[in-house]
């Protein structure tokens, strides 16, 4: 690693040791349009010559080193994955394209049967790859969330008030996505994707020990979570949205996530052979997430290029199952229409 | 050439700063510095490009000229704190963040270097309560970047 940022001694000691692992270097940068979540742009995805964890430039203390954490976990996960077997992601073809969107055309119709108001076609359309690709995007990202935020919070201590802090401002983001599809998104899916996050939001407030996160009471955006516990902070949350009957589909979840996760020793010594482990927890994890939630044939494992080369084509793909679903009723300008929801 | 003209090549230096342009920036830097020697601020502009290309040692010296012309300059302070840091003088960087947060106590930037130098002295308590003041002040800045984004 290469970097004149300054960066606390944890942090510092657990990039040395990624790079020591794998074998490789890790470069950071600071970018003002950067993802809040930060970027991973790795050697096991892309075809780079090192490593870079990219972070929002004004996240210049514990934040930027609580995104660096984060990112030298997902690389350990994929670095031991490609080292002792092979890295695969979810991924998608044509056949797996037009399952997804049948599957959703299908459920849309149930509930466009109850509605006054029908969606116009160009909506619909457009619904069904959106909501597609927003589950091929999370279910790549989702199950590894957990895996990482544990392994943070048992590996350094010093930084967990900045993590509970980025929980709740992740938990946020989580919680808003989509809302503003909420009356053209068949139900059954808004409620799987807000089932996963909350899911995700009470493992986390399982494993991370309230007593030591207990809210920084001088930060305003604390101060209404004052006297909660983590876990009670989150619960909180999730039961004063709309979206409380997520509760029943994420407790489900929930319960799939411990099944998988309690198999890991969250303080165990890192090396090549336990980061390999965890890579397949996760993809086992994953793959009964797809199953609970009915969509086994959506997505195959793949390699993360496959992925990238499927995402040139997800258009043609998109437009191929349209035209398998609606036959000569669609037109390509009907697609390519820019269409608002 | 008057102060104006001198404002004009700082501002120019700092639009190349921020996108990383360090060589173009340095050469701005350079001009307004041979221009205005007693301009306290480009001496500062110039130790954080110094600090980013690796030039640490060079970086402390500008620190020291522009503290030297401004004894209250409290973001030269922090920056020689921070050149301090990179030169492993954890001590000495105490000192220059302490005296940076002394001058300005909402530089969220001090607050973490202080943290992170008495943690490398195994300071455990005190480099906890900056790491806190560092972190405070962090989610304010993060919240207010937020606040910018929405408003877009």
């Amino acid at each position: 690693m290469k970097t004149e940022m300054p960066l606390s001694k944890p942090i510092r000691l657990f990039v040395k040791q990624t790079e020591d692992i794998l074998d490789t270097e890790i470069s950071l940068l600071r970018n003002p349009d950067a993802d809040p979540n930060g970027t991973l742009v790795d050697i096991y995805t892309f075809n780079i010559e090192r490593n870079v964890i990219i972070f929002p430039a004004h996240y210049i203390g514990l934040l930027k080193d609580f995104i660096i954490a984060k990112h030298c976990v997902n690389l350990l996960i994929k670095g031991a994955a490609v080292k002792k077997s092979q890295y695969l992601v979810c991924s998608f073809t044509g056949d797996s394209v037009y399952q997804g969107i049948h599957q959703i055309y299908l459920d849309a119709l149930k509930d466009e049967a109850k509605k006054e108001k029908k969606l116009p076609v160009q909506k619909l359309i457009q619904m069904l790859n959106i909501l597609y690709s927003d589950f091929n995007d999370d279910i790549n990202e989702l199950p590894w969330n957990p895996i990482t935020n544990a392994r943070v919070y048992h590996k350094m201590p010093k930084i967990r008030k900045t993590q509970l802090y980025y929980l709740m401002k992740e938990g946020k983001m989580d919680m808003d996505e989509m809302m503003e599809f909420e009356d053209i998104i068949p139900r059954r899916y808004f409620v799987l994707n807000k089932a996963m996050f909350y899911a995700r939001d009470q493992y986390l407030a399982k494993t991370l020990p309230a007593d030591q996160l207990m809210p920084v009471v001088n930060i305003p955006q604390m101060k209404k979570f004052n006297h909660l516990e983590v876990k009670e902070m989150l619960t909180t949350r999730w039961t004063h949205t709309s979206w409380y009957q997520s509760k029943v589909f994420g407790d489900t979840m929930l319960e799939i996530m411990e099944k998988y996760l309690q198999k890991i020793d969250w303080n165990a010594e890192p090396s090549l052979d336990y980061y390999h482990e965890i890579y397949q927890i996760g993809v086992n994890m994953t793959n009964h997430f797809i199953s609970y939630m009915s969509m086994k044939g959506w997505f195959v494992w793949e390699s993360p290029k496959h992925l990238q080369q499927a995402r040139e084509k997800k258009a043609e793909y998109e437009f191929d199952a349209l035209k398998k679903i609606f036959g000569d009723l669609i037109e390509k300008s009907e697609i390519n229409g820019d269409v608002k929801p | 050439m008057t102060s104006k003209e001198v404002e004009g090549l700082l501002k120019k230096g700092r639009a190349y700063a921020i996108r990383t342009k360090y060589k173009e920036a340095l050469a701005y830097y350079d001009k307004a510095l041979s221009l205005a020697p007693g301009n306290p601020e480009a001496w500062y502009l110039r130790a954080a490009v110094f600090i980013e290309t690796s030039r640490n040692a060079e970086a402390l010296k500008d620190c020291e000229r522009a503290i030297a012309l401004n004894q209250n300059y409290a973001d030269a302070w922090s920056k020689k704190g921070h050149a301090l840091y990179n030169l492993e003088r954890f001590e000495d960087a105490v000192f220059a963040c302490t005296r940076a947060l002394a001058l300005n106590g909402n530089d969220a930037s001090a607050w973490y270097i202080k943290g992170v130098c008495l943690d490398e002295l195994g300071r455990n308590d005190e480099a906890q309560e900056a790491y806190g003041k560092s972190l405070e002040l962090e989610i304010i800045l993060d919240m207010e970047a937020e606040k910018k984004k929405v408003g877009k």
